[in-house]
This record gives C-alpha cells, sequence and structure tokens, in this order.
C-alpha cells in the first residue's frame, strides 16, 4: 500500500476540507529517532460529506485527526479549510478558526473534566466566544439529555454513552462545519453504541455537519460514512463509497480486515498472518508488503501511488486483488 | 551516552549547590572576623585578619579558590580552630555513617514484612493496627521519640547509655550499645514512611490482572507476593530510599546533637553556632556530594528492578 | 456526593483530627484572654510539681505553668506552619503548573533547578541560615516556606501533567479557550484536591521542622516558649519532672498527627478501593439458599446456581444471580452479554478469584467434584493443571519485571515438579504451538518488548501449559487489532480441538461468539435470559434482549446510512434491581406481567430463555418487530 499522491483529490471549490500530503512525526526515545505516524496522507470533504478512516492501531488515522485541528500541528503538509491554510496559522490567527472545526473523543470519561457541571461544559464554548450561553438547554434535547435533571449534575453521575452525548452537545453548540469524530463508539457497549451513531446521523442532517469519522471498526465506519478511507502505517491504502470497497475490495489489506470479522464469510487465503512492523523503522517501498500475501519484489522497490480503478474508487497497489 | 549525560547532569548539580550555599552562607549577616577578634578589635586588626583569611577577594574568586581547594581533598582551614576541616569531617564521618546505614538498615528490614503484611490482609485488623502504627512513627518528630527513648531505655529501665559514643574499633559490643538508640529513634520514622509507601504500591499492583492471573495458575499466596508483587511494587520504595536521605541526614543532626555523638551533624551545627563557616561549607558539601552518590546509585537500582527503565 | 456519605467516607479519625486541629488552634488564637498563669511568670507554682488543678500539667523548673507554656508555644509552632505552608505554595504551585503545562523547556528549567534544591541539605541549612540570619519568627517562616518549594513543584507538576494530558484539556483547546482560561478553569481545579491535602502534610512537616529547630535553640528565642525549645529544657529534668517534657511532646504528637491524618483521608478521597490477596471464601449464608439440591450430571462442567454478591454502601450488587449451565470436552460455551451483565464475575466466581468484598453462593462442579467445597489450598492444586484463564488485555496479563521464561516455566515447576531444564524445554514446545517465532529467545525478553498479539500467545501458553480441561477466556481479543484478533481466535479454536479441551470464551462481540462457540449464554443484570446453541439463538433469537442485541451492531451487508435498531435507555442499576423482569424498561414487548414477576428461564427443546413473552420461534432475527430508540 504506502500510497502516497493526490489523484484521488478533487478541485479545491467542490470542497469544503482538502488535506494535502499531511507528515505527522513524532520523537521515539532520546536517540533522536521519529515515529512515522503520518507519512503522505491527502483526502478530501465536501460540505456535508461524511469521510470513514478505518484501521488498526497505529495506522495514523487520530494523529491525522488531531493534526487536522494543529493539536499538534503536523511536521509537514497542508490543511485547507474553505480555502484558509490553517498549518499557516499560529496563536490568536489559529485559535479564531477552531470554531468552525470540532472534536469528539474515544474515552467519554477523560474527555470531560470531572470537576465541572455539565451546563458548564457545554456552555464553555459560547463563553469562550463570547456569544449568548442560551442555547446550552437546545443542545442538550438535540443530544437526547433532559436539561432539566442533566444540565447541574457532574460527569461521574453519567453513563459512557451519556457522557458521550454530553461530549457532542459541547462540540455542536459552536455550531462548527466540520466535526472530527475520533472513535467515538469504541469505549461503548454495543447497545449505546447504536444509539450514538444514530445520534450522530440525526444531528448531522439537523445541523449540516460535514463529519470525519475514524473507527477501527469496519462495519461501523462503512455505516455512518459516504466514502471510506483505509490506513495502514501511516499511508492510504484505499478509498471508496463503503458499498464498493465491501463488496469490491481491491486492496490485499482493505480484503484481510473484511476477512478478519468474524461474521464475514471471506475465504482464509484473504487472511494475513504477522504484525505490523514499527513505525519508526517502516518498510521500504510500500508499507504493506511484509504481511501482503501478493508481495513482489517491486513492492520493496517502489512505492505505490494512488490511482482510479472505478468510479470514486481509488487505490495505492502494484498488485491489486485479481477478481475485481 | 546515557552515562555520560547523567554525570554532567549531577556534576551540575554539585556546582549549583556548592555554589549556592557558599554564597548564600557568605552574604548573610554575620561576620568570621568579629568572631575571632571580638567586637572590641580594631579596624586595622580587622583588616589584616581579612586580608590573612583571603575574606577581602570578591566572592567569586573565593568560591573557585575553595572549590579548587576541595577538588584535591583540601577543605580550608577552620577560622576558629585552626584546624584543617577536611581532617575533622573525615574523623567525625564513621560516625555519621554508621548511625545512617544503622538506621537505614532498621528501616527496611522492619518496613518491607509490615508493608507487605499490612498489603496482603488490607483492610483488616492487622492491616489497620499497622497502618495506625506506622501513622504514629509518621507524626513522631525525631526528637521527642528520642526524648522518650532515653526516658524509657536509659533513665528508667538503664538498659543502655543515654548519650556518649563507643567507636567501633574500641569495642565492638559498647559500639552497638552505644548506636542502638540512636538508630532506633532515627530509623522509626523512616520505617513508617517506608512500610506505608511499600503497602500503598503492593496494594496497588495486586490488583494487576498479571496478579490475578497468577493466582489463575494456582500458585500460592506467598508465591505471588513475594515473588511476583513485590519486585514491581519497589520502585517508589527505592525511590524513597534516595530521595529520604535529606530527611534522614536532618534527622541525624537532632539526632547527634540528643545523643552526644561525635558526627558530622554535630560538627555542623558546633560550627553553625561559633560562625565557622568553612566547616559548614565543608560539610554541606559533603552531605550533598552523599546525598547525589546515593540517587545515582538508587537509579542504577531501579535499572536491576525493572527493564522497562534499562533502554532508557 | 452526599453530605453524610462523605463524612462517613473520611471517617471518625478524621472528625477527631479536625476538632484537635481546632481546639489547638482556638488556644493559640486566645492564649491571652484564657485563665491561665502567664508563661514566664516564675515560681507560679513549686517548681517541678506534677500536674494539679492550679497546674494541670504542672510545673517547670522554674514554677513556670507547663499549660500556659505549650498554649503559647502552640502559636509559634501553627503560626510558622501556616505561614510555611502558604509561602511554599505560593511559590511552588505556579512553578509547578507552568512546569506541568507548558512542558518542554520551562519543565526542563524549572526541575533541573528542583534537582538542586534537593540535593540541598534542608535542615542544615535551616540552622545555618537561621544561626546567621537571626532566630526570629519571620526568618523561620522565610527558611522553612523557601525549602517546602520543591516539595510543592513537584506535586503540583505531577498532578498538573496528570490532567493536562487528559482529553477535556484537548477538548478545552479545540473549543479555542486561551491557555490561561484552559489553566484556570480545566486544571487548576483538579489539582486542588491533591494540593489541599498536602497542605495539611506539609503543616505537619514544617511544625516537626520547627521543633527540630527550636530544640536546637535557632527558632524564636526565649522568652517565647515554643514546643520544641520546652522539650529541650524538659529533657534535663527528666529524670524527676518527666511531665515538663512529656506534656510538649503529647501535644506535639497529637498535632502532627492529626494534620498528618486529614491530609491522608482528603488524599484518599480520590483514590482507588482496596482489596487484598486471599481469596474469598463460601459465604452461602448470605445468599438466598437454592431451593433444590442439583442432580450431578455426567459432564465435564456444571455450574449450579452461581451467585455473586458484592455488599457496597450502596446496598447488595448482585453482580451475578443464579446462572447454571453444563459444558462438555471438546465444545466451546460462550457467554455474551454488555458490560455490567457480570460475564466476566462469573469467570471470576467459578474460579475464585473474586475480590475480598463478595459473597458467592452456588456449586461448580468439574467432573462431578464439587469445586466451591474446596479451601483455597485445595482449589490452588486445580487452577492451572485443570483450569486455564486467559484475560482481555495481554499488556496487563503479564508480569512487567519477570522474563517470559520465568513467567512460562513457573506453572511447570510448581504444578508438575519439573526441573528448570526440562521446564524450558517444555516452555520452548508451548511457544512453538502458540505460534511465536524463535520461541528460545523470547523466552528471554520482557513482556515490553513484545507486541500485542504476540503477549496474548504468551498467556494462552502459560494458561495451556499444565493441560487444563477447561480453558476460560475472558475477552481474549478485545483488546487487539482485527487481524490480530482473528489469528488469535482461529488459534485457540485449534488448540481446543488438538488438546480436546472445554472453551468458555467470554465476549461482549457476537460476531466472535457466533462464529466460535457451540453454546452461548446471554447474560443481562447478572442473570441468563437466553442459552442455546450458537446458531439457534442468534438465528431465531426468543428473548426479545438478545434480538436487539443482534440489532444494534452494524452489518457489513447494511447499506450506508442504514438507520440502526438501539435498544433505548441503559441497564438498571445492579444495586437497585426493578421488580419483575430487568430487561423490562428498555423492552417493546414488555406487558404488565414483567413489572411485577420475574420470568424464569424456560426450558424448551434444548434451548431456555427467560421471558414472558418470547419471539415466535419461526422468526428470523432481520424481521424482527420495532425494538425502537427514543
Amino acid at each position: 500500500m504506502a500510497g502516497s499522491g493526490n489523484a484521488h483529490l478533487r478541485p479545491r471549490d467542490e470542497v469544503l476540507l482538502r488535506v494535502e500530503d499531511l507528515v505527522v512525526e513524532f520523537p521515539a526515545g532520546r536517540a533522536g529517532r521519529t515515529v512515522s505516524a503520518v507519512a503522505g496522507v491527502s483526502f478530501d470533504l465536501r460540505r456535508g460529506e461524511t469521510l470513514g478512516i478505518v484501521g488498526e492501531s497505529g495506522c495514523g488515522k487520530s494523529s491525522a485527526a488531531r493534526a487536522l485541528v494543529q493539536l499538534p500541528p503536523p511536521r509537514s503538509g497542508s490543511v485547507l479549510l474553505d480555502g484558509q491554510e490553517l498549518t499557516a496559522l499560529r496563536g490568536e490567527a489559529l485559535r479564531r478558526t477552531r470554531r468552525r472545526l470540532q472534536m469528539i473523543f474515544q474515552d467519554p470519561i477523560s474527555s470531560l473534566n470531572p470537576r465541572r457541571r455539565v451546563r458548564d461544559i457545554v456552555g464553555e464554548g459560547p463563553r469562550v466566544w463570547q456569544l449568548p450561553g442560551d442555547r446550552v438547554d437546545e443542545v442538550l434535547e438535540a443530544v437526547g439529555l433532559d436539561p432539566g435533571t442533566a444540565a447541574e449534575r457532574r460527569p461521574h453521575e453519567f453513563s459512557g454513552g451519556q457522557c458521550q452525548r454530553i461530549s457532542i452537545a459541547r462540540a455542536l453548540i459552536l455550531e462548527p462545519e466540520v466535526v472530527i469524530c475520533d472513535e467515538p463508539v469504541s469505549a461503548l457497549d454495543v447497545s449505546v453504541q447504536a444509539q450514538i451513531l444514530n445520534l450522530l446521523e440525526d444531528l448531522k442532517a439537523r445541523y449540516r455537519l460535514t463529519l470525519v469519522f475514524i473507527a477501527h471498526d469496519l462495519a461501523v465506519v462503512k455505516n455512518v460514512s459516504d466514502r471510506v478511507m483505509v490506513m495502514y502505517l501511516g499511508k492510504v491504502c484505499e478509498l471508496a463509497p463503503g458499498g464498493d470497497l465491501i463488496s469490491r475490495p481491491a486492496h490485499p489489506y482493505t480484503r484481510a480486515l473484511i476477512a478478519s470479522i468474524p461474521s464475514s464469510a471471506r475465504p482464509a487465503e484473504t487472511l494475513i498472518t504477522g504484525e505490523p512492523p514499527s513505525p519508526v523503522d517502516p518498510p521500504s517501498g510500500c508499507r504493506f508488503r511484509t504481511r501482503c500475501p501478493r508481495a513482489t519484489d517491486r513492492c520493496s522497490l517502489e512505492e505505490p501511488q494512488i490511482r482510479q480503478i472505478g468510479e470514486d474508487h481509488w487505490l495505492a497497489c502494484h498488485n491489486p486483488a485479481p477478481n475485481h | 551516552m546515557i552515562v555520560v549525560h547523567r554525570l554532567v547532569r549531577l556534576l551540575i548539580v554539585l556546582l549549583a549547590v556548592t555554589f549556592l550555599s557558599y554564597a548564600l552562607l557568605n552574604l548573610l549577616p554575620g561576620d568570621p572576623v568579629t568572631q575571632i577578634l571580638g567586637l572590641s578589635a580594631t579596624e586595622e586588626a580587622r583588616a589584616q585578619v581579612r586580608q590573612e583569611l583571603g575574606l577581602d577577594q570578591p566572592l567569586l574568586v573565593r568560591y573557585l579558590d575553595w572549590l579548587g581547594g576541595i577538588a584535591t581533598g583540601d577543605f580550608g582551614t577552620s577560622y576558629i580552630t585552626r584546624m584543617p576541616v577536611a581532617a575533622e569531617l573525615a574523623e567525625r564521618l564513621p560516625v555519621t555513617l554508621e548511625l545512617l546505614v544503622a538506621a537505614q538498615v532498621i528501616a527496611l528490614g522492619l518496613a518491607i514484612p509490615i508493608g507487605v503484611a499490612a498489603a496482603r490482609r488490607a483492610g483488616r485488623a492487622l492491616d489497620q493496627a499497622l497502618t495506625a502504627l506506622s501513622f504514629a512513627l509518621l507524626s513522631t518528630p525525631v526528637f521527642v521519640l528520642g526524648v522518650l527513648l532515653i526516658l524509657v531505655f536509659a533513665v528508667t529501665w538503664q538498659v543502655v547509655p543515654a548519650t556518649g559514643w563507643t567507636p567501633i574499633s574500641l569495642d565492638l559490643g559498647w559500639n552497638l550499645t552505644s548506636v542502638i538508640l540512636p538508630a532506633v529513634t532515627l530509623g522509626c520514622g523512616q520505617l513508617a514512611v517506608y512500610a506505608r509507601l511499600l503497602r500503598t504500591d503492593l496494594i496497588a499492583t495486586l490488583q494487576e490482572d498479571y496478579i490475578t492471573l497468577a493466582r489463575a495458575r494456582g500458585l500460592s499466596p506467598r508465591r505471588i507476593l513475594w515473588r511476583h508483587a513485590l519486585r514491581p511494587s519497589a520502585i517508589t520504595l527505592i525511590t524513597a530510599v534516595g530521595l529520604n536521605l535529606g530527611a534522614l541526614i536532618g534527622g541525624a543532626v537532632i539526632i547527634e546533637t540528643l545523643f552526644g555523638l561525635p558526627g558530622v551533624g554535630r560538627l555542623i551545627v558546633d560550627s553553625i553556632f561559633s560562625r565557622d563557616y568553612l566547616s559548614v561549607q565543608g560539610g554541606v558539601v559533603l552531605i550533598s556530594v552523599g546525598y547525589v552518590a546515593v540517587n545515582v546509585a538508587v537509579d542504577l537500582v531501579y535499572a536491576a528492578v525493572d527493564p522497562r527503565i534499562r533502554r532508557a | 456526593m452526599r453530605r453524610g456519605r462523605l463524612s462517613a467516607r473520611l471517617g471518625l479519625g478524621f472528625w477527631l483530627a479536625t476538632g484537635w486541629i481546632l481546639l489547638v488552634l482556638l488556644a493559640a488564637l486566645l492564649a491571652d484572654v484564657l485563665p491561665l498563669a502567664r508563661y514566664d511568670e516564675t515560681l507560679a507554682g513549686p517548681p517541678r510539681s506534677g500536674p494539679s488543678p492550679a497546674h494541670p500539667f504542672g510545673t517547670d523548673g522554674l514554677g513556670r505553668d507547663v499549660l500556659s507554656r505549650v498554649v503559647h508555644g502552640a502559636r509559634v509552632s501553627l503560626g510558622v506552619g501556616l505561614g510555611a505552608v502558604l509561602l511554599g505554595l505560593a511559590i511552588g504551585a505556579p512553578l509547578g503548573l507552568l512546569a506541568g503545562y507548558r512542558r518542554k523547556a520551562a519543565d526542563a528549567v524549572i526541575m533541573a533547578l528542583n534537582d538542586v534544591a534537593q540535593a540541598f541539605p534542608a535542615l542544615v541549612f535551616a540552622l545555618a541560615v537561621v544561626a546567621f540570619a537571626g532566630a526570629n519568627l519571620r526568618n523561620v517562616i522565610i527558611v522553612l516556606g523557601v525549602l517546602g518549594v520543591p516539595s510543592w513543584v513537584r506535586l503540583v507538576r505531577g498532578s498538573t501533567l496528570t490532567y493536562a494530558g487528559r482529553e477535556f484539556v484537548l477538548a478545552a483547546r479545540v473549543l479555542g479557550a486561551r491557555d490561561r482560561r484552559i489553566l484556570w478553569r480545566e486544571v487548576v481545579p483538579n489539582v486542588a484536591v491533591p494540593a489541599s491535602s498536602y497542605a495539611f502534610i506539609g503543616m505537619a512537616v514544617v511544625i516537626v521542622a520547627e521543633g527540630s529547630l527550636a530544640f536546637l535553640g535557632l527558632s524564636v528565642q526565649a522568652p517565647t516558649p515554643t514546643w520544641g525549645g520546652l522539650i529541650n529544657e524538659g529533657r534535663t529534668i527528666m529524670e524527676d519532672a518527666p511531665n515538663v517534657v512529656l506534656a510538649p511532646s503529647v501535644v506535639m504528637f497529637l498535632t502532627v498527627l492529626s494534620f498528618n491524618l486529614v491530609g491522608d483521608r482528603l488524599r484518599a478521597l480520590t483514590d482507588v478501593r482496596e482489596i487484598g490477596l486471599e481469596p474469598v471464601r463460601q459465604a452461602v449464608a448470605a445468599v438466598p439458599a437454592p431451593t433444590a439440591p442439583h442432580p450431578v450430571r455426567d459432564c465435564l462442567l456444571q455450574a449450579e446456581d452461581v451467585r455473586t454478591h458484592f455488599v457496597t454502601p450502596r446496598g447488595l450488587v448482585k453482580a451475578v444471580d443464579g446462572v447454571s449451565f453444563t459444558l462438555e470436552r471438546g465444545r466451546t460455551l460462550a457467554v455474551v452479554g454488555e458490560s455490567g451483565s457480570g460475564k466476566s464475575m462469573l469467570i471470576r466466581s467459578i474460579l475464585g478469584l473474586l475480590p475480598g468484598t463478595a459473597v458467592r453462593g452456588g456449586t461448580v462442579y468439574l467432573s462431578g467434584d464439587d469445586l466451591t467445597a474446596r479451601s483455597p489450598a485445595e482449589m490452588r492444586s486445580v487452577l492451572g493443571p485443570r483450569l486455564g484463564t486467559v484475560f482481555q488485555d495481554p499488556m496487563t496479563a503479564l508480569n512487567p519485571v519477570r522474563t517470559i521464561g520465568a513467567q512460562v516455566t513457573e506453572p511447570l515447576r510448581v504444578h508438575l515438579r519439573m526441573g528448570r531444564r526440562q521446564a524450558r524445554e517444555e516452555a520452548v514446545r508451548l511457544l512453538a504451538s502458540v505460534g511465536i517465532p524463535d520461541p528460545a529467545r523470547t523466552l528471554r525478553r520482557y513482556p515490553h518488548q513484545l507486541s500485542g498479539g504476540m503477549r496474548q500467545r504468551v498467556t494462552i501458553a502459560m494458561a495451556l501449559s499444565c493441560g487444563p480441561d477447561v480453558l476460560f477466556a475472558d475477552e481474549p481479543t478485545t483488546a487487539l487489532d482485527v487481524t490480530i484478533q482473528d489469528q488469535v481466535l482461529r488459534l485457540l479454536h485449534r488448540l481446543r480441538e488438538e488438546r480436546d479441551m472445554a472453551v468458555v470464551l467470554v465476549s461482549h462481540d457476537l460476531s466472535v461468539v457466533a462464529r466460535w462457540a457451540d453454546e452461548v449464554i446471554v447474560m443481562y443484570a447478572g442473570r441468563v435470559v437466553e442459552r442455546g446453541p450458537a446458531a439457534e439463538v442468534f438465528g431465531r433469537p426468543r428473548m426479545p434482549y438478545t434480538e436487539a442485541l443482534l440489532q444494534a451492531a452494524p452489518r457489513l451487508t447494511d447499506p450506508a446510512h442504514h438507520r440502526l435498531r438501539v435498544i433505548s435507555g441503559r441497564p438498571p442499576d445492579l444495586a437497585d434491581l426493578p421488580a419483575g423482569c430487568a430487561f423490562r424498561a428498555r423492552c417493546a414487548y414488555a406487558g404488565d406481567r414483567c413489572a411485577t414477576e420475574p420470568p424464569p428461564l424456560t426450558e424448551v427443546e434444548g434451548r431456555a430463555y427467560a421471558c414472558w413473552h418470547p419471539l415466535p420461534s419461526t422468526e428470523t432475527s432481520l424481521e424482527g418487530t420495532h425494538v425502537d430508540g427514543r
């Protein structure tokens, strides 16, 4: 995989958010080595669209999400929100853009301050921006909480699912254009997960949201997304509308992901063995080649570029599955 | 690479400590010249003494001069006693070392079984009793404990002498009787600190999955405690042994005064009262070097105890 | 948090200590107006007299009233304590906040300074400074306050680091809050809790330090009495007037103890619960006894009416409430349910690995042998050799400070009495059998050097080392990535076949269960709500909860933006279960009877369900009646 390239990006005037060649690196240990968390990822979103990003731990999906909100800013690359370059902004100018881009986190407990009341948590955004705070009740209702009983309580009095609703309310009250959801349902039980997924769909329609939805569960991502992007070790593998991706996966890694889901009836030969290599020392060429059943010499020498293989179906692989 | 990094850092800490203490003690009110000549001395006599002692030099020059001496083992000559400071320190160091080592041995020797016993039955009667005991010890100032122990063992029962010191070279038995009460007094406070730390960490470790799984493999509680739980729980304890050295030395100063032991602490106290700057300085340097050295040793012990630290 | 509960959690000691502190504080404040002799009045009574009505603590060598001197000494102790603690806080807290929040250069500089400060022998330094600068209240406060700064910096920095790393701080940044606001609104309120606890402990430390200075004659000077000074004076005459030294000693001890205790209790408020290591004993009496004795069936593992209750301040929590099942060799039983359903507790209950607060009931037979009647020591001979266990998180399942080899060989040596070399050879074979490359080298490594998938393979190897008959796998793949998860599940299945074991697989993931289990029990609020062959339970669920659970999980085959059927509400409070069916409040089919009578587990044609309004047995799961959300 190791996909690089921007062939899949749409014209700038059609998209609300455009990310080009995003690179995120962290220092690893003291020896001056770096973890290559995101290595040249590009994607874009139309207004009102939901992009799902799926991949296993260490694939860089969460690092990419944080780089979008510039916390911390990426090592290199461009993040254009409605034509404005975010990576060039610092300090107050960057802060001014925050209202437009909000985020929901994985851990519903850790993402709420245990010492503040729900009314203050949700009302923090309007206070920061000196907006009237009278919308707290409205958004609490919108996320399915009763303002009368919920607003004066503290987070520990709520279940995980309810905490996630509070997080969503906190993000929504600023009427952002883009909401980045970083594994928002991973910590929740199945029944609660369904509630939150449905809620996100409702809110998206009601507030005309554009969503980046990140998860490790392919079925969950597919459920809420218009397009799904598969990542592996900091690179893009494949990008396609969810249905297309599941019915005609081309990348060996996508196929392995699908086959690994216990309920899927995929042939065993698509399964992969071994474990992901270290992002401190990623393989040359295609980063997936060490686990790929279809890898050839070319894969270690040459990094595959993203190319189109069907209508809005994009792939970064030298040796895609034959039945595509 | 990392060893070099550490050593450089240590050196910087030592330089900073010596300079700050030198500067601070010299800048404080009080004048050794007055101490030597008395208040009635003439200005000429004072100036002459000042020149003899090098006190007319700028602070930094005096500091560097003094530091250079220390590097070659020369701690200077006391203004007051006219004795080389190094010799005095060398004479008294063994007393303080024996006291500190004995106190640590008593503290750790008791703290580990107490901490383990309390953690094993956390929340039950034995734990509550041990916790209360260590809490009481923790809250007893060392001089209060010392006075009480003297009252009981030396005054009432008269099993050990209240004060005085017999060097180990003179008579081992008498040496031990003269060190036991001071060492117990000094060790008790540490014992409480160590036992509480170990208990808390052990309780946390005992809730780990790997302990539950060790139980699920049918291993005995004794084996789990000593082989599985103790080592991962010892980190904070080891840190405390290093960091608490400061408190222990502070305690030693009091103990040596209280029990009349001729150690470094007593020397420093006496020197403070007689405004003997160089002896105080020398003592401070000695203690700081000791503190830093012990903490380096603690870092090494860490690596032996926890393999996760070895790479860093 | 209710006030009553708070005071109960703090305990009697806390309130006694607070009372004593207030008493000392009040006495110190009112020392001049209290009906006491003047502290410096000599011959207020006969010298060295013992306690008497006129002089409750007796008199000292000069005939001064000891009580009065102790009370006046409290002024110095508490005054220095308050002053020094506030000074240390005022300097240390901002530095600690800065270091913990800003990190990087600020942190490096502040912590380097802190290192230097800690290498100073504090008490020696305090002595020197006070001696040279003058022994008065102001200097003592300044010196002790400044010497306390490093501890404050460390404490505040530590908790700032903890909270600044939490996602709610990130969330505040994303909202656009400025640093100053984040610090004040998000970080400081959280740091305030440990800081207030430390303020009390700091008081104790400073009071002792001031006492030490005074003991050496280097605190506030005579004629003002200080506790340390009183003790020093008293010790010269302790042979004939021990009350002179004992009175200030006891008062000082109680005061220091009280400050320590209050600080400790405040900190404990934020701490976790404490449990011991001893396995729980059977305590049947506290659990409602089962009605009829159970027939002991001829099977490998039989659980009858297993109950696990916890006595908590909120009431009796019924984590597992009457679960029965049987399991044959070579089969996999899956236990499914959401968090809080009691599925993990059921496993721990069977294995006797419950925390000390648990009360266990029911019976577990292993090949007809009653495990619950065994003593902890007898149980240990079964754990390992006959029952193997794998837990959810491979990151925490291995001891971080022991080599893989030491851990894998341990059960072999303990249970099978193998020698060192033999155990090592067997361990190599075991690691190879679970698919670990280069097993001999892996034995010498530590857990942190292995990936999550490899660690889980190691824990499986350890569970299998003594050839158990039953393997309990509690969410064995939940913490793993999906491709690794699949590898591990296949491995477990293969091992079951090879070794002819039975497997109890606990999972919240229905798709895992559906693929790998033969039998399944579905748990809800501590009870079994449905039981039967996996294919049938998932193909035609009878209990509405099973159906709802199946429909709540998104499926790969569903179209995008497919609306999920949701289960409204949330699971009931286990300490306050509703009468009747526990699922009633969330069930679309619930009727009047569900509210009053708990449905029994009804057995029909090899399956069982607990429901008054079961779904028809012909219906398929996809066409269920609406179980809609809000």
